[in-house]
């Protein structure tokens, strides 16, 4: 063979090979997903820290930019680190022009540079091994996405299509999202921060393809891979300084559920009890369903409180939190009309006007009875948020399922 | 599965799924011919609504004896699964509906039962059907949604 043309084919034949002949797809994917959901476990640790594993991995990491290793303090958590001024200010080099890993750097940009030149080589290495998304595959990124993984597969989606979705961005949408982003924010405090167990989601990335493609990386890059790793099996945050190291526990609990229709295991923080990631200290985010709530929204819910609420989006999780037939009871909410509901016979919908602002205009709610009983016999009532247009209840039932009122009008059974 | 005399029992019996054990377990379950709601979906035969159908080129599958799951609750273990004697039904997710609620197209010869732990079964009588989520209206800005005016899907 020759000619570049016959190079790149027979790259890609072997490229093809490494998947297909000694493994099946379906193996090799199956395999990703446990380890996979293994990394994300990882990742809702909530036992304590490992503190020599992470003292040990960190110092190595100090090493190879060129410092002696630090003192370390521990804290319980990201908040008790800011809180006790120990989260060290970003400081900027004499000379912006020197090589990333100079030492006219702070430690901690130089630790950075370390990262991402490790990322940016595992990237390539695995890049050149796995044949690059997008490939144009019949099947269409949008069904990747909804399908199983298994199906996608046999409905003809490469391989590497497929572990971009399930593996990678699972792993990036519940650790670095779900689980880092609340943390982040209720943290406020810009500077470099390493995430520890929150890491996993690159970190796992990387472990993973190693595993799965049995790629030759090499020694010293391996190694270093390898610190990455233990640390995000072993501690929480930490701000890397010149002579310290502050090191967080992990969380004491974390409270975390399925993202609802996803075909590939990610999950988001949800707790209508408490912190949905609380430390020993009691540092942590509130979530109503992946979404980041001060705690009165899940400890003192009120209806006061609801209606002071500028923020819709908060608004609407603590009306959920106390449930929205409590919700119209309490606030006094105006009733515009009801209607006997079609298909549900003795249930009557019921539209109320909220008395705030919905997307800069007034909106309603509509105040529905499930078709099917609960276990205590009752039927739960619950509340549909509809444009302010709507008088008939039966029209804003229709409009809810993108039907006109007189087709809703038709429907003969609610379960 | 005949069109009388199912029950949820036979259902869960049939496809190995479970319901929660409060629901009426002996009772026939209806058999609908028209419009029809399980929780946040709606059963929506395709000569009512006109403006929905499955794509021209849309690939389906038959559904099989252990059914085809068609969403699952915000809690992630609630699905609402369609079953149905194996080859007299067939699904499509390859669906045109312009207000992008539709999740999927069924097609039945035989009566297929839509089955939920919670709100127990119901019949679908022989047709064409669309499937749709339920929506409200958000009150927070739209994300990446493939719904119009910052609307999002209910999940119960």
């Amino acid at each position: 063979m020759s000619g570049p043309g016959a190079t790149r084919a027979s790259a890609k034949h072997r490229s093809a090979e490494r998947w297909q002949i000694d493994q099946p797809p379906g193996e090799v994917l199956d395999r990703a997903i446990a380890l996979r959901d293994d990394w994300l476990g990882r990742a809702l640790c909530t036992l304590p820290a490992d503190r020599p594993a992470a003292e040990a991995a960190i110092t190595e990491l100090y090493r190879l930019v060129g410092q002696r290793a630090p003192r370390f303090v521990w804290v319980d958590s990201p908040g008790a680190a800011a809180d006790a001024g120990l989260i060290p200010k970003m400081s900027l080099p004499q000379d912006w022009t020197a090589p990333g890993q100079s030492t006219v750097w702070p430690l901690a940009a130089r630790l950075a540079t370390l990262a991402s030149t490790l990322r940016h080589t595992l990237d390539e290495c695995f890049r050149r091994r796995l044949p690059r998304w997008p490939l144009g595959s019949f099947l269409g990124w949008q069904a990747v996405l909804t399908l199983p993984p298994r199906e996608s597969l046999r409905e003809g989606a490469s391989l590497s299509e497929i572990l971009q979705v399930t593996v990678r961005d699972t792993l990036r949408g519940t650790v670095h999202e779900s689980l880092g982003r609340p943390q982040r924010v209720l943290l406020n405090r810009p500077a470099m921060a390493w995430y520890g167990l929150h890491e996993a989601h690159w970190v796992a990335e990387h472990d993973i393809l190693r595993t799965l493609s049995r790629s030759r990386i090499g020694a010293a890059t391996g190694a270093q891979l390898d610190l990455w790793i233990a640390l995000a099996r072993s501690c929480g945050w930490w701000w890397p300084d010149e002579d310290v190291c502050v090191v967080s526990e992990r969380p004491a609990a974390v409270h975390a559920e399925p993202v609802p229709g996803s075909a590939h295991g990610e999950l988001r923080l949800h707790s209508g009890k408490g912190r949905a990631i609380r430390y020993a200290d009691g540092w942590g985010p509130c979530s109503w369903h992946g979404t980041l709530v001060p705690s009165w929204v899940i400890e003192e819910p009120t209806v006061e409180r609801i209606l002071a609420e500028p923020n819709a989006e908060v608004r609407r999780c603590a009306i959920e939190r106390i449930g929205w037939d409590v919700y119209i009871d309490r606030a006094g909410l105006r009733l515009v009309s009801t209607a006997p509901d079609p298909g549900n016979p003795g249930c009557l919908l019921r539209l109320y006007d909220l008395p705030f602002q919905s997307l800069g205009s007034r909106a309603r709610v509509l105040l529905a009875v499930n078709g099917s009983v609960e276990r205590d016999g009752t039927r739960r009532r619950y509340g549909l948020s509809v444009p302010a247009d709507l008088d008939d209840p039966v029209a804003a039932a229709g409009w809810s399922y993108g039907l006109t009122r007189d087709q809703y009008a038709r429907l003969l059974r609610r379960t | 599965m005949t069109t009388t005399t199912v029950t949820l029992a036979d259902l869960t019996r049939r496809t190995g799924l479970d319901v929660l054990d409060h629901l009426e377990q002996e009772m026939a379950i209806p058999v609908i011919d028209g419009l029809q709601a399980q929780g946040d979906l709606i059963v929506v035969p395709l000569d009512l609504a006109r403006d929905m159908s499955a794509a021209r080129t849309a690939r389906w599958r038959p559904v099989p004896a252990a059914g085809v799951e068609l969403l699952r609750g915000a809690a992630g273990g609630n699905p609402h699964t369609l079953v149905a004697d194996p080859g007299t039904c067939r699904w499509t997710t390859d669906v045109i509906d312009p207000e992008a609620l539709a999740i999927g197209v069924l097609e039945t010869r035989a009566v297929a039962y839509l089955i939920h732990p919670e709100h127990g079964g119901t019949g679908i009588a022989p047709g064409a059907y669309a499937v749709r989520r339920q929506r409200e209206r958000a009150t927070q800005r739209p994300g990446r949604s493939r719904l119009s005016g910052g609307d999002r899907l209910v999940a119960d």
